[in-house]
Formats: structure tokens, C-alpha cells, sequence
């Protein structure tokens, strides 16, 4: 009880002090909401999102869950108060989600958020606001990503449109991302002997009135999409060339000093295109300059994947304890999420929170 | 000792082949109370009570404890959560009932062939209308990690009762999961099954409770 006690009482000191450092970065306090309704989250995520979300269903049948991160908390606040400027969000609180047995996990968070900011130093001033309350910690590790680069990656292969957009959209699906990768070697979705069948029922097709619907899907867009898929390269598209390249490039882990040159030597090598990737790197290249040598930053193209609304440059800070990894922070740019979750368009956003219940066990 | 408590299909063919079955093993079932009475007994045997219940019913009452034995299909055990199979225990798969969980579409999706594009439908779906591809079914858990499984990850469950077959043509649904032994009825109402989208292949099974596996009754089942 009294040990309890305690570290309620530590929590409280630390989330005081790490708060009065992010209002000293001009970082506004926010309450945020602790239940958000479902089905802005499925209709975002999926339904999968409800796996490892606490979730009720009112009187109404309405079903609403508690909160499972506070980043979409902090979104839907910035939604919710029709802002369409910058704003600098920290806040202190909770999030909830089930663990793959069904048991309910409580995270104590503080974390800071910047929305809709036109500085393109928000990503140096967002990950110095996180890292800076921990760089007294002892073995202090930083990885960095981007998972922008892949899409990049991806755009410059010889690959079908239909592979480019399924592959980056399931970038943060890992283990079903391995199985297609290993559909795309061998060209499984292409079944020769169903298109030779179905060229001749698209005539009949084409007949009918366009706009007409078939399940909810119009008849040109069925037409369309056919036609499509059958144009799209078939057999030449070097499946498993393209395959060794992508796990290569997932390969890539190195200092943030050689970040920058170990990738543009990535492509080269690999004879991609790297017109776009040049100007990309400006971001990495200006962390670098900016905290590369306060911290131990490790760069790694495969990290950063598993939070699917996470859009470009995505970071932890762990140290170790008896050889395991204790994490104590994480954050990520995510430009597509407040669309997602109903703002009129993609706005730039970054954010990350510290694991206080890992911090005070230090 | 108390009696065993069997429960049967209370209708159709999975009725009528359980009842078959049960004769094969020299186990008669005898409506003691009359053609509607819910209750039966088996012929010569007084150590056993029985009930006609539906087949989703029967598995229910296993896993409350007040039925020892049932028939019933597996589709029904695999769509409830895993916690059932603690106590419903598989004694054995039958050779009657056999019918394939499968994903439907309208057959004139000429550009879906397998759930690969289904995936890429659903985000082109999402994009488009603003909303999730909604796929009506009477197993919303197994179509969920069906989906998931398979990298589809937009769409919407509708739980449907019955004719799920006619959701896509009412606008109710896009596309839809159902069980089925023969395709015809999906056939005649212009559906088709994705290439690679058989999500399970069910059979009639005797189920048990756990408490009775070393039943020595049970082996006049086998």
C-alpha cells in the first residue's frame, strides 16, 4: 500500500516538473476526453481496432471506448474545437488497451503534440521537448525512422500501381506485409485462366448502363478496375527483384551521421529513382544537425511501422536494464490522421508521449 | 448415477442424419411424448434423456453444463469465442452435415478473383463512398479474423438472421460470408466465392462436455 502510495506520489512530482518543461516550450495543458466514440476509430482503423479497445455500447446501442492512445484523444480535441492554426498541445493521463489475452493494460502517459504547424523546425523542437525531461538517464538510446521513406521506395520500384498502394498501406501490418512479399514473388494474385474468361463477360458488361450498381458498386468502376488490372504489367514485373530490394532496404540501421548517405547510396546502387528521396533526407540531415550529438540516435528504415497512422519520421528512446529494453518514450509524425478522423484536409502533425510507469522504476 | 442429457438438430436434414446415425449405433431415438414433444427417449436404454434444440442451442447448453452430448455442426463451436472449447470438447467429426464458410461477391465483380483484391476493393470502397465495404453474415467473429487474416482490414460486419444471399441486391451489404454445401443457392442469387476465400470447411460433429470425455457411454459412439 505504502509502496503504492509512493510512486502515485513520485508520478505526480515528475509529470509536475516534465510539464512545466514543455510549457516552457510554449506547450499548452489540455484535459482530454477519456471515452472516444467507436466508430470514428473503425471507421479509421478498421475493425481490428476493437481487439484492444475497451469498448461499451450505451442505452442507444451507440457504442463508445476508452480512450487507447492520446495522440487520436488530442486529434479529436483539435477537431472537436474547430482550430485551424497552430496549436501546441501536453498533456497527462491514460491510455487503455487489452493485451492479446483480453486483460486490460493502463498506461500513465505525459506526452506533447504540435498540429497544424507551418515551422519546419516542429520536428526538432517536438523530439528535444520529449527527450530532454530523460537525458540525464543513464545508457539513453534513441532509434529513429521514417516510415515516409518506404512510400518513396515503393513509388520508385517497376511495379504494378496495385501492388505500390497495397504494399504502403499495409506497411504497418508486419506479419501480413511478409506474406506479401512473398505474393509478390510469385505472382499469385494473377490467375491467367479466370482473365481469359472473364474478357469475354466484360463485353457484356460494358453493355449495361454505367451508372447502374452491382453490390453497392457502380458498373464503370467494376469496368474500370478490370481493365485496369488486366493492363497492369503481368509477368514482367520482376517480382522477386523487387522483393530483395524492399527487405534490403528494410535492412538499413546505422548512426543518424550516416543515415543520410547510407540511403542515397541505397538507391544508387539499386539504380532507383532518387530525385524525390534527395529532398526527403533534408529532414533526417536537420535532426542530425540539431540533437545528433546530445544523443545516441541509431537510424533504422524497419522501425516505426506498427502504429498505422504514423506518416513520417517516428522515434523511441530505451535504455536497458539487465539487458533488457525499457522503453521510455515514443513519437511519430502523422499528417494523414486528423482527415481521417473528420478534419476537412491532411494537416502536418507530430507528437510523442513518455512512459512514466517505466520511468520511475529506473 | 444421473442420466445423460443428449441434444439433437430439432429440424431438417442435420435432424434427420443424427437420427440416422444414432441408429447405426443401435441407439433408437423414440418420442415417448409425441411427434411435438420437444423430449425423446432411446429405445431400451433408460440411462438416457434427450432433447430436440437448434443446432446453435445445443452447443450453448453443453458449455452451461445442462447437456452432456449433442450434434451439432463445427461452424457453430468455431464462431463462438474460444472460452466455449474449455468445456465443448470435439468427441467426433461426422459423415453428414459437411458445408464450406465461404466469402461471396455479385458475380459480375469480373475484377475480384481472390481476397488480394477484395483488399484493394475495400480501400478503393472506402475512398470512394466514405465508408467501409459492409459484408452481411450469421459468423461475425470468424468473418472478422477471416478478413483480418487476409489483409482486409475496411469493412463493416451486418449481422444478418437469414437470406443473407439478398443483402447485396437490397443495398443492405456488399458482399457477404455464408455457409454452404452445395454453392447452388449462392449461385441462383448471382453471387459467387472468391477464389481463395473458403474460410472453413465444417462437418456435423458430436460434441461433449468436458466433465463426461471418460464417459464409458461414449464409446458406443464411436
Amino acid at each position: 500500500m505504502k509502496q503504492g502510495l509512493e510512486k502515485k506520489k513520485l508520478k505526480e512530482d515528475l509529470s509536475k516538473k516534465i510539464l512545466s518543461n514543455f510549457k516552457k516550450n510554449k506547450f499548452n495543458f489540455t484535459d482530454l476526453d477519456l471515452l472516444i466514440d467507436t466508430n470514428l476509430l473503425t471507421e479509421r482503423s478498421g475493425e481490428q481496432f476493437k481487439k484492444f479497445t475497451l469498448t461499451y455500447k450505451d442505452l442507444f446501442g451507440k457504442e463508445i471506448s476508452l480512450r487507447p492512445d492520446l495522440t487520436v484523444s488530442t486529434a479529436l480535441k483539435y477537431i472537436q474545437e474547430k482550430k485551424n492554426k497552430e496549436e501546441k498541445y501536453c498533456y497527462y493521463g491514460s491510455a487503455y488497451r487489452l493485451d492479446k489475452e483480453g486483460d486490460l493494460k493502463v498506461f500513465d502517459q505525459i506526452g506533447c503534440e504540435i498540429i497544424n504547424s507551418n515551422n519546419n523546425k516542429s520536428e526538432n523542437i517536438l523530439i528535444n521537448s520529449i527527450l530532454e525531461p530523460l537525458k540525464k538517464i543513464k545508457n539513453l538510446q534513441v532509434i529513429l525512422g521514417d516510415v515516409g521513406l518506404f512510400k518513396i521506395l515503393i513509388d520508385s520500384l517497376e511495379l504494378p500501381a496495385r501492388w505500390k498502394l497495397r504494399l504502403v498501406k499495409n506497411f504497418s501490418r508486419i506479419e501480413y506485409f511478409e506474406d506479401m512479399l512473398k505474393r509478390l514473388e510469385t505472382n499469385y494474385d494473377l490467375d491467367q485462366k479466370a482473365i481469359k474468361l472473364d474478357t469475354k463477360r466484360i463485353e457484356d458488361l460494358e453493355k449495361l448502363d454505367p451508372n447502374s450498381i452491382i453490390g453497392g458498386r457502380t458498373v464503370s468502376e467494376i469496368v474500370k478496375r478490370f481493365n485496369k488490372k488486366i493492363k497492369d504489367p503481368r509477368d514482367d514485373y520482376k517480382g522477386k527483384k523487387n522483393v530483395k530490394i524492399i527487405r534490403d532496404f528494410l535492412n538499413i540501421n546505422t548512426s543518424i551521421q550516416k543515415a543520410e548517405s547510407a540511403i542515397l547510396f541505397f538507391f544508387s546502387k539499386n539504380k532507383l529513382n532518387n530525385s524525390s528521396i534527395k529532398s526527403y533526407l533534408k529532414k533526417i540531415s536537420k535532426i542530425n544537425k540539431e540533437i545528433g550529438k546530445k544523443y545516441s540516435i541509431n537510424f533504422k528504415t524497419n522501425f516505426g511501422r506498427n502504429t498505422d497512422y504514423y506518416s513520417g519520421v517516428v522515434f523511441l528512446a530505451f535504455t536497458k536494464k539487465k539487458s533488457k529494453i525499457i522503453e521510455l518514450a515514443r513519437g511519430g509524425e502523422y499528417n494523414g490522421l486528423l482527415r481521417t478522423l473528420g478534419y476537412t484536409k491532411d494537416i502536418p502533425a507530430i507528437g510523442g508521449a513518455i512512459n512514466l510507469n517505466e520511468l520511475i522504476n529506473l | 448415477m444421473s442420466k445423460i442429457k443428449i441434444g439433437l438438430p430439432s429440424k431438417g436434414r442435420l435432424k434427420d442424419e443424427s437420427l440416422a446415425f444414432l441408429k447405426s449405433k443401435k441407439l433408437e431415438v423414440v418420442s415417448s411424448f409425441g411427434e411435438r414433444n420437444y423430449f425423446f427417449n432411446i429405445k431400451n436404454n433408460n440411462n438416457i434423456e434427450g432433447i430436440f434444440l437448434h443446432a446453435r442451442e445445443i452447443i450453448e447448453r453443453i458449455n452451461d453444463g445442462t447437456l452432456d452430448i449433442g450434434i451439432s455442426g463445427l461452424d457453430l463451436l468455431k464462431e463462438l469465442p474460444d472460452a466455449y472449447s474449455e468445456n465443448v470438447k470435439i468427441y467426433k467429426k461426422l459423415n453428414f452435415g459437411f458445408a464450406n464458410l465461404v466469402v461471396a461477391i455479385p458475380k459480375d465483380w469480373l475484377d475480384v478473383q481472390n481476397m488480394a483484391d477484395l483488399e484493394e476493393v475495400s480501400f478503393e470502397f472506402r475512398e470512394k463512398y466514405g465508408r467501409r465495404m459492409r459484408v452481411a453474415t450469421k459468423y461475425p467473429n470468424l468473418t472478422e479474423s477471416f478478413f483480418l487474416s487476409k489483409g482486409v482490414s475496411q469493412f463493416r460486419v451486418v449481422p444478418s438472421l437469414g437470406a443473407t444471399e439478398s443483402y447485396p441486391f437490397t443495398g443492405s451489404s456488399e458482399l457477404i460470408t455464408d455457409i454452404t454445401s452445395t454453392g447452388s443457392t449462392l449461385k441462383a442469387n448471382n453471387l459467387r466465392i472468391v477464389n481463395d476465400g473458403i474460410m472453413l470447411k465444417s462437418s456435423a460433429c458430436i460434441f461433449v462436455s468436458k466433465k463426461i470425455e471418460k464417459n464409458k457411454f461414449l464409446n458406443l459412439l464411436k
